[in-house]
């Protein structure tokens, strides 16, 4: 069996661990076998930072590049960075932010979506953080956001997962309140990824 | 409901300590958190590490559960401390496990010498997580060196499950010898997440309390001993070559072929997806080894016999690879045997990597399995994104005032010499305060070599623990040898850039009581230096102090600055905790004349010209109100924009 490959690209601290850690119990939930690969330590500081979830049977953690089936950017310049593991038939969600480095020159979004859609592949921009501050007035869940989104708008991620699944794994991760607003940010960007493909 | 089709199928038990869970459980582990486990299942009852990436959590693990299992941990002083006191231990017959990152078992390189010349009387295993591709590191060494250099066997996981596995087979072995035992493991190992199935319970009874026994012919590495214990030590090596070449250490998968591949430790996974996808895995025999050192050569010369062709695929450096080679030329095989002529010897392995090395074994034109789009090319390109200091991180502050300080004190062409840990960051621009930055200590080390040699100022900048680890020794020589070096210790209350764990002068304990605390302007001040502390959040005030330091170095006293605030990130969490609102700035854009002397003297991410933008702009999402920027604004342009809590100082203290 060919092994279902999840890149996710960002910045440290804009918790790419936790959605690496969520799609791997979510994988676990659903009977799959599942390797997430995550780097630590320096690379946090507001470096450039990517996890990757391979879903299936087999033990080799890295994907290769071409090999991506969903391509996850939680930031833009991040995922112009890593677009080498974007293949023909990759899904692409990108987050509607740029937060560039100190000191820096940097393409607009507008540039970068344009580069990405003379590709002809499937490309998704989501406002996350968008989406986060709208249900607990910060970022911090942008990441649950694009997870939702993510899931809704790749058949792929669906025949190997439940939504239910996702749920559950944010139970092992998360608490009380928190828990509650994070599964409603779960539900309403999964609405919004239903929507951008016409299924809601 | 019971399924049968799927042997991963099984909930996730909901429990709050995962790693605490019964025989059977399946939970989702990082290779450390895997090690940690199969850990306390070989019944340890000691462990002691100092945090380095990416050996961290194996610790970490430990330390949430050590009071639930009754074991003692700690975060030691450094990993030459911490080894000395998880041998201590089982030499005195109490299980023991010592981890370290693996530029940490240089530091602790002296002892784990003399303890394969003296054994041990309970099991000892010794992490070294190697860092391959150097994620966070300053070099990428292969320690599977030390293992032929000390005569200790080395065991090493192909993946976390394995790591699991082989970390109990690990004790076995060294309690089967009575030999410490390295485990060693990489990044992809140490820092993959993987599905492992519980196979044991972590037993209830332990040996906790030990008995030195007094054997001074073991203990006592004088000559004459050393000669005989030297001796006991090379029986153990030749019998562990002569023995242990079988499962669970040496595995042979599809025997009997002419084409052979070797894949010791993380090797084997990408070894074993290649021959899938490549449709090849009936035509090799794939040899998995897991005791890479000192190679067993029963199999080995088995496989080679039967061989017309084999290739080494190994990460780093040709260590199996040349093991396999004697064992070839002592038996005379006539076989070809490939290796780091065409497997990279620098940087982690990959699928890729490895299918472009099988495809050239076979001959073969390595056409590309995977189709990317390639790298898509932006106008202007996308920026490099090096890690940067945090937004409010108090490093940032005191790199300001010392160089403020130093053009107030005309200290002219100042060398800053570095070390190991965020604030080695200051290398970059603004700052550019971190100019040497090789191993822990160096940073007063090199500082007080330099100075002796080199006309101008010299000021070693360090950090808290890297002080306590690696620096005090330094700081003495400075004084005793008449050196004539700054020392500067960034005080940030934790070993911040590993991910907060306490040391001597924080004043916790590893698991969280209260410690004694050790305060580094008291061991300065007792060195002989005349030692200034400084609150880097109190800019002005900062700087007047130490325009003073400098200029008492310029008459030449010894000097030390300790600059203390607590790291950012635990400031930031301490105030979500407490419910404390820290305060958030903000850019008056009719007073901004955009000088961009925010910008180009701070290089903080909180602050950002927007793309056509002439005038910067504060993410207030990424602001703590450290209120830096509103100090060095020549316009008074910069306020706050929403007010902290009256005790958000709190937070930082």
């Amino acid at each position: 069996m060919v092994r279902y490959n999840v890149f996710i690209a960002g910045v440290g601290g804009q918790g790419l661990l936790t959605i690496g850690r969520i799609l791997g119990s979510a994988a676990i939930e659903a009977g799959q076998d599942v390797t997430v690969a995550e780097v630590h330590g320096l690379s946090q500081r507001g470096g450039t930072l990517n996890v990757q979830v391979r879903i299936g049977r087999g033990e080799a953690p890295l994907i290769p590049r071409g090999g991506a089936d969903l391509y996850i950017a939680m930031e833009a310049l991040e995922a112009v960075r890593y677009s080498e593991y974007i293949g023909l038939n990759t899904n692409v969600v990108i987050n509607k932010f740029i937060w560039p480095p100190p000191l820096s020159k940097y393409p607009s979004l507008e540039h970068i979506m344009s580069k990405f859609n003379e590709k002809n592949i499937k490309v998704y921009l989501v406002d996350a953080n968008d989406i986060s501050k709208r249900i607990i007035g910060t970022i911090i869940s942008a990441n649950i956001a694009i997870i939702g989104y993510s899931y809704a708008i790749d058949p792929g991620l669906q025949k190997l997962i439940d939504y239910r699944h996702l749920e559950k794994s944010l139970e092992l991760i998360f608490r009380g309140k928190t828990l509650e607003l994070n599964k409603k940010i779960l539900k309403i960007s999964y609405e919004e990824g239903l929507r951008t493909i016409g299924e809601l | 409901m019971i399924e049968t089709t799927s042997v991963f199928r099984g909930l996730i038990v909901l429990i709050e300590k995962p790693i605490l869970a019964p025989k059977n459980t399946k939970v989702l582990l990082m290779g450390n958190e895997a090690i940690a486990r199969g850990a306390l299942e070989a019944g340890i009852c000691f462990a002691a590490q100092y945090p380095g990436t990416p050996s961290t959590e194996i610790m970490e693990t430990l330390v949430e559960v050590a009071k639930d299992v009754g074991i003692h941990v700690e975060w030691s002083v450094n990993e030459k401390v911490a080894f000395e006191a998880a041998y201590a231990a089982a030499i005195a017959g109490v299980k023991s496990l010592t981890a370290m990152k693996h530029v940490g078992l240089n530091v602790a390189s002296d002892i784990l010498m003399s303890s394969a010349y003296s054994g041990v009387n309970a099991g000892f295993v010794i992490v070294t997580a190697d860092d391959p591709n150097q994620h966070s590191s300053q070099n990428e060494q292969d320690n599977r060196w030390y293992g032929l250099l000390a005569h200790l066997p080395v065991v090493e996981p192909s993946s976390p499950r394995d790591a699991y596995r082989l970390i109990k087979e690990a004790y076995s072995l060294s309690e089967k010898y009575m030999t410490p035992v390295i485990f060693r493991t990489t990044t992809r190992i140490s820092h993959t997440r993987q599905l492992i199935e519980y196979d044991c319970d972590i037993p209830l009874v332990k040996k906790c309390k030990g008995v030195f026994e007094r054997n001074i012919e073991r203990w006592v590495l004088v000559p004459a001993h050393g000669r005989k214990q030297k001796q006991r030590m090379m029986s153990i090596w030749h019998s562990i070559i002569e023995n242990e070449g079988v499962e669970p250490f040496i595995k042979i998968e599809n025997p009997g072929m002419r084409k052979v591949i070797f894949a010791p430790g993380i090797s084997y996974v990408y070894v074993d997806e290649v021959l899938d996808l490549m449709n090849l895995r009936n035509e090799y025999t794939v040899v998995k080894i897991n005791l890479t050192v000192p190679l067993p050569y029963k199999p080995i010369a088995d496989v080679l016999k039967e061989a017309e062709r084999a290739i080494v695929v190994e990460e780093l450096d040709p260590v199996v690879e040349m093991q396999i080679k004697k064992i070839a030329y002592d038996n005379g095989f006539n076989v070809e045997i490939y290796g780091k002529n065409i497997v990279p010897e620098n940087g982690e392995l990959n699928t890729e990597i490895v299918y472009s090395v099988i495809s050239r074994f076979e001959g073969k034109v390595n056409s590309p399995l995977w189709r990317s789009i390639g790298l898509l090319k932006t106008e202007p390109s996308i920026p490099p994104r090096p890690p940067v200091l945090c937004a409010g991180c108090p490093h940032r502050n005191t790199f300001y005032i010392l160089k403020v300080s130093a053009n107030k004190a005309g200290l002219k062409n100042t060398v800053y010499t570095g070390d190991i840990g965020c604030y080695t960051l200051g290398y970059q621009k603004p700052f550019e305060t971190q100019m040497t930055s090789f191993e822990m200590g160096g940073g007063i080390g090199i500082a007080y070599g330099l100075s002796h040699v080199i006309d101008e100022p010299v000021i070693g900048v360090v950090g808290d623990s890297t002080f306590f680890h690696a620096c005090i020794p330094q700081s003495i020589n400075i004084i005793y040898n008449k050196g004539r070096a700054i020392v500067v210790v960034l005080d940030n209350y934790y070993t911040s850039m590993t991910g907060h764990q306490p040391h001597p002068g924080t004043g916790l304990s590893a698991t969280g009581e209260d410690a004694p605390r050790i305060l580094v302007e008291k061991i300065l001040d007792s060195i002989g230096f005349k030692t200034y502390v400084i609150n880097p959040m109190n800019v002005r005030e900062s700087i007047e102090t130490v325009y003073k330091a400098f200029k008492e170095y310029q008459e030449g006293k010894p000097v030390a600055i300790v600059s203390r605030l607590k790291c950012a990130l635990q400031a930031l969490r301490d105030a979500r905790r407490k419910n404390i609102k820290l305060p958030v700035y903000n850019i008056l854009e009719d007073k901004c004349r955009g000088c961009m002397a925010c910008i180009n003297l701070l290089g903080c991410p909180a602050i950002y010209l927007p793309p056509e933008g002439v005038k910067p702009v504060i993410l207030e999402d990424i602001c703590v109100g450290c209120g830096l920027c509103a100090y060095v604004c020549p316009f008074k342009a910069i306020v706050v924009k929403q007010e902290g809590s009256p005790n958000w100082i709190e937070a930082w203290m």
